[in-house]
C-alpha cells in the first residue's frame, strides 16, 4: 500500500468516527438537559458551554451569553469552523476519494451518500428543529459505513489502518467527552444532593458514548463518578472503552507490522508498551487525580498517531 | 412523424435528411430494434421518467460525477446518459473492430518509423515538415526502442455513420484516450434500471476491459523483468477523469498513484509504500506527455516524476502510452492515414477517412478560404472539441474572422465536408420525449505484443442540444449504452 494513500485512509476513518462523537455529544446533551434533575444542567448556556469544551473550543468568557442557534450551527454545519461535522465529513470523504482503488464501491458508496446528506441539509432548519435528526442520521449512517468495512473490505493492512484511526480516534473522543463531563460535574456539585461522585452528569456521559444500558447490566446501580470512570476507561468488553480501543490498536498494528520482534523504535513497540501499563492500572489510581490521567493518555495517544506517521506514512 | 406505435416513441419524428440508425434503407424499423420499442413501449411515460431518475441517482450515489465550477461554489454532475442504448449487428461490428486493429497497428509502425529510419519519410509518402513542425513530436523520443515495441498500448478511435451508411473515422485518440469506464458504467446502470431487456438479447459483455488491459500491457514489460508491478498515474482527485483512474486501477487490482508517490533511483522507478520503496515496471499513465517529467520536459510540473524518462530511456520502466504518440493523431497526419495503412500493412484501410484539406497546401488554402461556409474547420493539435468551426453555423463576422485566423496560421489547420452524424432515438428531459440526436462512437483497442484486444462495445456518445455536431462531454455530450450482437 501507498504511504500516501495509508495516511489518507487513517485519517478516514479518524474524521468518520470523530463526527459520530460529536453528532452523539450534541444530542444527548442537548436532550438530556431537558429534563435534568438540577437547574444548572438544565440550563441551556451550560450545554452550549459543554458542547464548545468538547470540540476544544471552549468559551473563555464567563459572561458571554451564548447564541444557542449560532452554537449549535458552529458545531454542526458551520463551512467555516474547522470542528464542524459538516467538515469532518468532507474530509473524510476527500481522503476516501484519493483511496476509491483500494476501498469497495460498497464502502465508497456509503461514504458518498454520508456526505451528500451532510452538505444538503438544509442549515436553517437544523438550528430550529432538526437537531435531533441531523445527528441521529449521522449516527446511524457512520454506523452503516463501519459495517461496510467490517463487511466488504478484506481484512488486511488496508482494513488494519483504517482500524487504527478508528481506534485512535475513539479512544481519544471517550477521553475527551469524559473530560468534558467531568468538567461538568465539577461545576454542578453543590449540595448533598449534588455531589461530584453522584453526579447526573455520569449518567449523560454513559448514554453521550452509547454505554448505559450495558453499565447499568454489570452494576447494576445508579452511576457514580467511580463505577462510569471504570467502565469507561478499563473495562475491555465495553466497545466504547479505552482498553478496548488500545487492544484493537494493538491487534490492528500487528496486521501491519508482522515481524514477530518489534524493533524498540515501531509503532507496534510503543502501543504494547501503551497497552501494557494500561492494563494493570486501577480505577482508584486513575480517580486520584483523574485530570492528570487525562492529559497522559491524550498524549500516549497522539504519540502513537506520531509514530505512524514517522514508520508508515512517510513520502 | 414516425411509424412506432407506443406510449413512448409516439411522438418520435423522423427527419428524413439525416441517416437514423433504427430505420433500414426502405424506411422501416430494423428488426433488431423492434423488440426493443415493444420492450420500452410497456413502460408508461411516467413511469419511464422514473426509471431515468433513479439511473441518474445511481451514478450520483456511486460518484461517477465530475466537477462543475460556477459563481459560488464547485458542484458535482453526471455525465448524462440515456437509457436507450444502440444496438451493433455482428456483420457492422467485424467491419469496426477489424478497422480499429488495422489503425492502431499502423499507427503503432508509423511511430517506430517516425522516431526511426523515417522511411516513410524518405518515400515521400508524409511530407517531412509535417512531422517536424508538429507540436507533439518530442525530439527526446528519437531512436528511443519503447519496451514490447508498443507505443499506443491504447487507441480511442472516434467513428461515425455517414448519411451514406458507411463508417467513418473522424479521429484517433492516441495519447491518454478516456472513457473506457463510461461504457461499463453505462451497461451496470442499464442493467439496474432496464434488466428485462438482456434476456432478449446476446450482448457482448464489458467488464472484460479491465483483465485484458492488463495481460496486454503486461507483455511489454521491460527486459529482464519476471512478475511485472503495474500502476495506474493519475494527476490526482480532482482531475475531470479521476473516476476513471481509480475504476482502472481497482478492476486491474493494481495502485493508483500520483506523481508524488514515486521516485527515481540509478534509474529505476520506486513508489513509496508503508513498508519501504517498491520497484515499478509498468506505467499507465494518465499524465500527459509534457508533465511525466519535469527534468525533461514541462520543468513546472508537480504531476511527474524527477527522472521518470531517464529510467525509460534506460529500458527500465514501461510506459502506456509512450510518450510522443501525440504526433501521429494529429489531425493533420490523420490525412494520410489510408497511405499510412497500406505503406505498413501492405493492406486496404477498412475505415473510411474522411476527406481533409490542409491549409498548409496553397492549393488546399485556395478552396478552404472559398468554401469556408460549407468546411469544418479544425486545429490540428486540440482535443476535446476545441476550437473547431462549422461553416454552415458561423454568422457572416464569425466566417470572416475564421478566414483570418487560417490565413495568418496555415499549418495549425485542416478542413473537413460537414459529415453528417447519424442520428439515434434519445430521451429528452426539457419535452419529456425521444428525438433525434447526433452519435458517435469510441472504439478501445489494446496493442500488446503480438496480441491485440477491442472492447465489444464502445462508447457512444450523444451529442444532447438539437442539431449539435460535438459529441464530447465537455460540450455538452451525454452517452448511451452500446450493444455489439453477439452472431
Amino acid at each position: 500500500m501507498l504511504a500516501r494513500v495509508a495516511n489518507n485512509l487513517y485519517w478516514m476513518g479518524r474524521y468518520i468516527e470523530r463526527s459520530e462523537h460529536v453528532a452523539r455529544y450534541l444530542n444527548v446533551n442537548y436532550f438530556s438537559s431537558l429534563d435534568a434533575p438540577n437547574e444548572l444542567s438544565q440550563s441551556r448556556q451550560f450545554v452550549l458551554r459543554s458542547m464548545l469544551f468538547m470540540v476544544d473550543k471552549p468559551e473563555k468568557d464567563e459572561k458571554k451569553i451564548l447564541n444557542e442557534e449560532e452554537v449549535l450551527y458552529q458545531i454542526g454545519l458551520d463551512p467555516s469552523s474547522p470542528f464542524s461535522i459538516l467538515n469532518n465529513v468532507k474530509i473524510a470523504r476527500e481522503n476516501a476519494n484519493s483511496a476509491r482503488d483500494l476501498i469497495s464501491q460498497e464502502l465508497y458508496e456509503a461514504i458518498n451518500k454520508f456526505y451528500h446528506y451532510t452538505i444538503n441539509y438544509d442549515a436553517d432548519e437544523f438550528k430550529k428543529n432538526g437537531l435531533d435528526d441531523f445527528t441521529s442520521n449521522v449516527t446511524e449512517m457512520t454506523g452503516v459505513i463501519r459495517g461496510k468495512m467490517r463487511g466488504t473490505l478484506l481484512h488486511d493492512s488496508v482494513y488494519a489502518i483504517i482500524m487504527m484511526g478508528i481506534n485512535i480516534e475513539r479512544a481519544t473522543q471517550i477521553i475527551r467527552i469524559i473530560n468534558s463531563k467531568c468538567q461538568d460535574a465539577l461545576s454542578a456539585q453543590g449540595s448533598y444532593q449534588h455531589k461530584f461522585s453522584k453526579s447526573f452528569e455520569w449518567t449523560t456521559l454513559l448514554k453521550c458514548l452509547e454505554s448505559y444500558d450495558m453499565m447499568r447490566r454489570i452494576y447494576k446501580k445508579t452511576p457514580t463518578s467511580i463505577s462510569t470512570l471504570e467502565f469507561l476507561i478499563l473495562n475491555p468488553n465495553c466497545p466504547r472503552s479505552i482498553m478496548n480501543c488500545l487492544n484493537q490498536i494493538c491487534n490492528n498494528v500487528k496486521v501491519i507490522d508482522d515481524q514477530k520482534e518489534k524493533k524498540p523504535d515501531s509503532t507496534a513497540f510503543l502501543v504494547g508498551k501503551i497497552r501494557s501499563e494500561f492494563r494493570f492500572k486501577r480505577i482508584e489510581e486513575i480517580d486520584e487525580n483523574i485530570y492528570v490521567f487525562i492529559k497522559k493518555i491524550l498524549e500516549d495517544l497522539s504519540s502513537i498517531s506520531i509514530k505512524m506517521e514517522e514508520e508508515f506514512f512517510n513520502y | 412523424m414516425t411509424n412506432i406505435s407506443n406510449n413512448l416513441f409516439s411522438s418520435y419524428v423522423k427527419n428524413e435528411e439525416l441517416y437514423d440508425e433504427i430505420y433500414d434503407s426502405n424506411g422501416d424499423i430494423k428488426d433488431v430494434y423492434k423488440k426493443l420499442f415493444s420492450l420500452y413501449g410497456e413502460h408508461s411515460l411516467t413511469n419511464f421518467v422514473k426509471l431515468n431518475s433513479k439511473a441518474k441517482a445511481s451514478f450520483f450515489n456511486q460518484g461517477i460525477t465530475f466537477q462543475v465550477y460556477n459563481k459560488k461554489a464547485t458542484q458535482e454532475e453526471i455525465f448524462p446518459f440515456d437509457l436507450f442504448p444502440r444496438i451493433i449487428n455482428p456483420e457492422e461490428w467485424d467491419i469496426i473492430e477489424k478497422g480499429s486493429i488495422q489503425r492502431s497497428k499502423a499507427l503503432n509502425l508509423f511511430l517506430w518509423d517516425v522516431y526511426h529510419e523515417k522511411n516513410i519519410i524518405k518515400d515521400g509518402i508524409v511530407p517531412i515538415d509535417l512531422i517536424t513542425s508538429s507540436a507533439n513530436y518530442l525530439h527526446q523520443m528519437e531512436n528511443l526502442d519503447p519496451p514490447g515495441g508498443i507505443y499506443n498500448h491504447v487507441s480511442g478511435i472516434d467513428i461515425i455513420k455517414h448519411k451514406d451508411g458507411k463508417f467513418y473515422v473522424l479521429e484517433d485518440n492516441i495519447r491518454c484516450p478516456s472513457g473506457v469506464s463510461y461504457v461499463i458504467c453505462n451497461r451496470t446502470a442499464l442493467k439496474r434500471a432496464l434488466f428485462g431487456v438482456f434476456n432478449h438479447y446476446q450482448t457482448y459483455s464489458v467488464t472484460n476491459y479491465a483483465e485484458n488491459f492488463l495481460e496486454l500491457l503486461e507483455t511489454a514489460k521491460p527486459n529482464g523483468v519476471d512478475i511485472p508491478n503495474s500502476v495506474v498515474i493519475t494527476p490526482g482527485i480532482y482531475n475531470s477523469a479521476y473516476y476513471e483512474h481509480s475504476y482502472l486501477a481497482k478492476t486491474m487490482g493494481i495502485e493508483l498513484v500520483e506523481g508524488r508517490d514515486l521516485f527515481v533511483e540509478n534509474d529505476f522507478v520506486y513508489m513509496k509504500t508503508i513498508k519501504g520503496p517498491l520497484k515499478v515496471d509498468i506505467i499507465y499513465r494518465r499524465v500527459d506527455d509534457l508533465y511525466i517529467d519535469p527534468l525533461e520536459f514541462n520543468p513546472e510540473s508537480v504531476l511527474g516524476v524527477p527522472g521518470l524518462f531517464a529510467a525509460y530511456k534506460k529500458g527500465n520502466v514501461t510506459l502506456a502510452n509512450a510518450p510522443g504518440t501525440g504526433v501521429a493523431d494529429d489531425k493533420a497526419v490523420y490525412t494520410y492515414m489510408p497511405e499510412i495503412i497500406k505503406y505498413y500493412l501492405k493492406e486496404e484501410p477498412i475505415l473510411n477517412n474522411v476527406k481533409t484539406y490542409h491549409c498548409s497546401r496553397p492549393k488546399d488554402l485556395e478552396y478552404v478560404l472559398e468554401h469556408t461556409h460549407e468546411l469544418v474547420i479544425k486545429p490540428v493539435d486540440e482535443s476535446g472539441g476545441y476550437g473547431i468551426s462549422i461553416g454552415n453555423k458561423l454568422s457572416k463576422k464569425e466566417l470572416k474572422k475564421v478566414k483570418k485566423e487560417v490565413k495568418e496560421n496555415p499549418r495549425k489547420y485542416v478542413a473537413q465536408p460537414i459529415m453528417s452524424l447519424s442520428v439515434h432515438p434519445t430521451y429528452i428531459e426539457e419535452t419529456n420525449s425521444f428525438e433525434q440526436r447526433h452519435i458517435d462512437l469510441r472504439t478501445f483497442t489494446v496493442l500488446g505484443k503480438e496480441k491485440e484486444f477491442v472492447l465489444k462495445g464502445g462508447l457512444t456518445r450523444v451529442a444532447l442540444r438539437k442539431g449539435n455536431l460535438i459529441v464530447n462531454s465537455s460540450q455538452g455530450g451525454g452517452s448511451k449504452d452500446t450493444w455489439v450482437l453477439k452472431k
